[in-house]
C-alpha cells in the first residue's frame, strides 16, 4: 500500500466520477488515497482509457531514490525527463512562441 | 500582499537527500523562487536543489550568482566537472567549517601518534581487521596499496574485464581504456557525495590522514573507505557490458547502489567513527572566548550548515 496522488486536466466528467470511487478528490481535479499496486494499476488504466483529449498525472509514493514516481498521458506542456535516473520535469514553452 | 513575511531556506540533513545530479548544456538560474535549468528553446526544468546533496556542474552550464547563493543557503555542494566527470574545479560552500571540528580534526591529523591512530582505524573498517600491529602510516600505504591492486585484479576477473592497471589521461581523456573510464566517472560520484557530506558534518575536505596536501584529501580518505564496497563493483561491471554510453550507465549504477546501501546516511557517521579512533574529545569552548552576540538560527540540517 502507498500514496497516490492523481491530477486531471480537462478530463471528461465519466472520469472524474470514476475516480471519485477510489480516491478522494481534495480538489477540483486532485485526487489522493491509499492503494496497493494493483489498484494503482487498474485505476491508471481507467484514467489512459476514460482520458479523451485531456491529460493525468498519476504520483505514488515508492522505493525510489526520490521517494516517488509518476507516470502521465496526453497532451501536457510539462513533460517528463530522465536525468541519470532521477526523473524531474521539463516545463516546454507554448507552441509557436519560440519559432523561428 | 507587502506584508510577505520572510521565511528562511533551512538545510535538510544528508541523508535525507537524493544523492546527486548531472546537469549539462544549459543556463542555471532562479525564476521565481525555483533553481531551475534553463535549455534551448526556453525549456524550463525546475531542480529540487534543496533536497539534492550536490549538484554535479558538467561542460556546457553557465550558473548565475542568484543559483549560487540559492544552492548555498540550501546547504547543496555545486561541483564543477569536466568530461564524463572527471572533475575539473569544485566550489560552493554549503558546510560552514565549525571550528571545534576543524580543531579537533587538525589535531589529530597533526600528532603523529593520533593519525597512526585514525589511519589503523580507516584499514580496520576497510579491509574488516585490525591492522597489523606497529606499522608506520608508509607501510600500512604499502600493504594497503597490494591489497588495492589485487582487488581491482579480482574484480575485473570476476566481471571478465581486462584490466591492465588504474591510468587516466585527465588531458586526453578519450585515450583511457573502457574499465578506466567507468572507474573515473563512478569515482567523482562518490567523491561529490563525500565533499558533501564531509563539508555539511564541518570538517575541512583538506586535512587527510593518508591521503595529503590535495584540495580533497579527506575526501579521498573517507571514499576510499566505501569506494570497493560500492562504486569500484559497478565500474567493472557497466565496463563488462562495454555500453554505448559507460558514463550515464555508470552514474545510473551508481544512484542504484547509494540507494540501496543507503551511502549518503553512512558517511557522516562513519566520519565520526573514524575521528574517534584518536580517543580524544573536540576542544572545548575556552572560558575567556565569547560565543557570537546573535545566536545561530536552529537549523534542520547538519551541524556545519550555515542556517539563517
Amino acid at each position: 500500500m502507498a500514496m497516490v496522488v492523481v491530477v486531471t486536466e480537462s478530463v471528461p466528467p465519466r472520469l472524474r466520477g470514476r475516480l471519485a470511487i477510489w480516491l478522494l478528490q481534495v480538489r477540483a481535479g486532485v485526487y489522493v488515497g491509499e492503494v496497493s499496486r494493483r489498484v494503482r494499476e487498474m485505476i491508471w488504466q481507467q484514467c489512459t482509457e476514460l482520458c479523451d483529449e485531456g491529460n493525468i498525472v498519476m504520483a505514488w509514493a515508492t522505493n525510489t531514490e526520490s521517494g516517488f514516481d509518476f507516470q502521465t498521458v496526453g497532451k501536457n506542456r510539462r513533460i517528463p525527463v530522465d536525468m541519470d535516473g532521477l526523473r524531474l520535469v521539463s516545463f516546454f514553452p507554448e507552441a509557436g512562441e519560440n519559432a523561428l | 500582499m507587502a506584508d510577505t513575511p520572510y521565511l528562511p531556506l533551512k538545510p535538510l540533513m544528508m541523508k535525507d537527500r537524493v544523492s546527486m545530479i548531472f546537469l549539462q548544456y544549459g543556463q542555471i538560474d532562479v525564476k521565481d523562487n525555483a533553481f531551475v535549468l534553463i535549455q534551448e528553446n526556453e525549456v524550463r526544468t525546475h531542480i529540487p536543489v534543496g533536497s539534492i546533496a550536490c549538484i554535479m556542474l558538467e561542460p556546457g552550464t553557465r550558473v548565475s550568482h542568484a543559483a549560487v547563493k540559492l544552492a548555498a543557503e540550501v546547504g547543496t555542494l555545486l561541483v564543477w566537472v569536466g568530461e564524463a566527470g572527471v572533475r575539473v574545479y569544485s566550489s560552493g560552500q554549503p558546510g560552514g567549517a565549525r571550528s571545534d571540528r576543524l580543531l579537533y580534526q587538525a589535531k589529530l591529523a597533526l600528532d603523529d601518534e593520533l593519525r597512526l591512530k585514525v589511519v589503523r582505524k580507516m584499514y580496520e573498517i576497510r579491509f574488516g581487521e585490525a591492522a597489523p600491529a606497529r606499522r608506520s602510516v608508509e607501510q600500512l600505504r604499502g600493504i594497503e596499496g597490494a591489497r588495492v591492486r589485487k582487488t581491482y585484479e579480482l574484480l575485473a576477473k570476476k566481471y571478465e574485464v581486462e584490466w591492465k592497471r588504474r591510468n587516466y589521461d585527465t588531458d586526453n581523456w578519450d585515450l583511457s581504456d573502457v574499465p578506466n573510464r567507468c572507474m573515473s566517472a563512478a569515482t567523482a560520484c562518490l567523491y561529490g557525495i563525500t565533499e558533501a557530506a564531509v563539508l555539511a558534518a564541518g570538517y575541512a575536505p583538506a586535512i587527510g590522514f593518508i591521503h595529503w596536501g590535495k584540495p580533497l584529501s579527506f575526501v579521498y580518505d573517507i571514499a576510499d573507505v566505501f569506494k570497493f564496497d560500492t562504486v569500484v563493483p559497478i565500474a567493472f561491471k557497466i565496463a563488462a557490458k562495454n555500453p554505448h554510453n559507460p558514463d550515464r550507465e555508470v552514474r545510473l549504477a551508481c544512484r542504484d547502489a547509494f540507494r540501496a546501501q543507503n551511502t549518503l546516511a553512512k558517511i557522516i557517521p562513519m566520519i565520526e567513527e573514524i575521528l574517534a579512533a584518536g580517543e580524544i574529545q573536540p576542544p572545548e569552548m575556552p572560558p575567556e572566548s565569547v560565543p557570537p552576540a546573535i545566536p545561530p538560527a536552529e537549523s534542520l540540517g547538519e551541524a556545519g550548515h550555515r542556517s539563517k
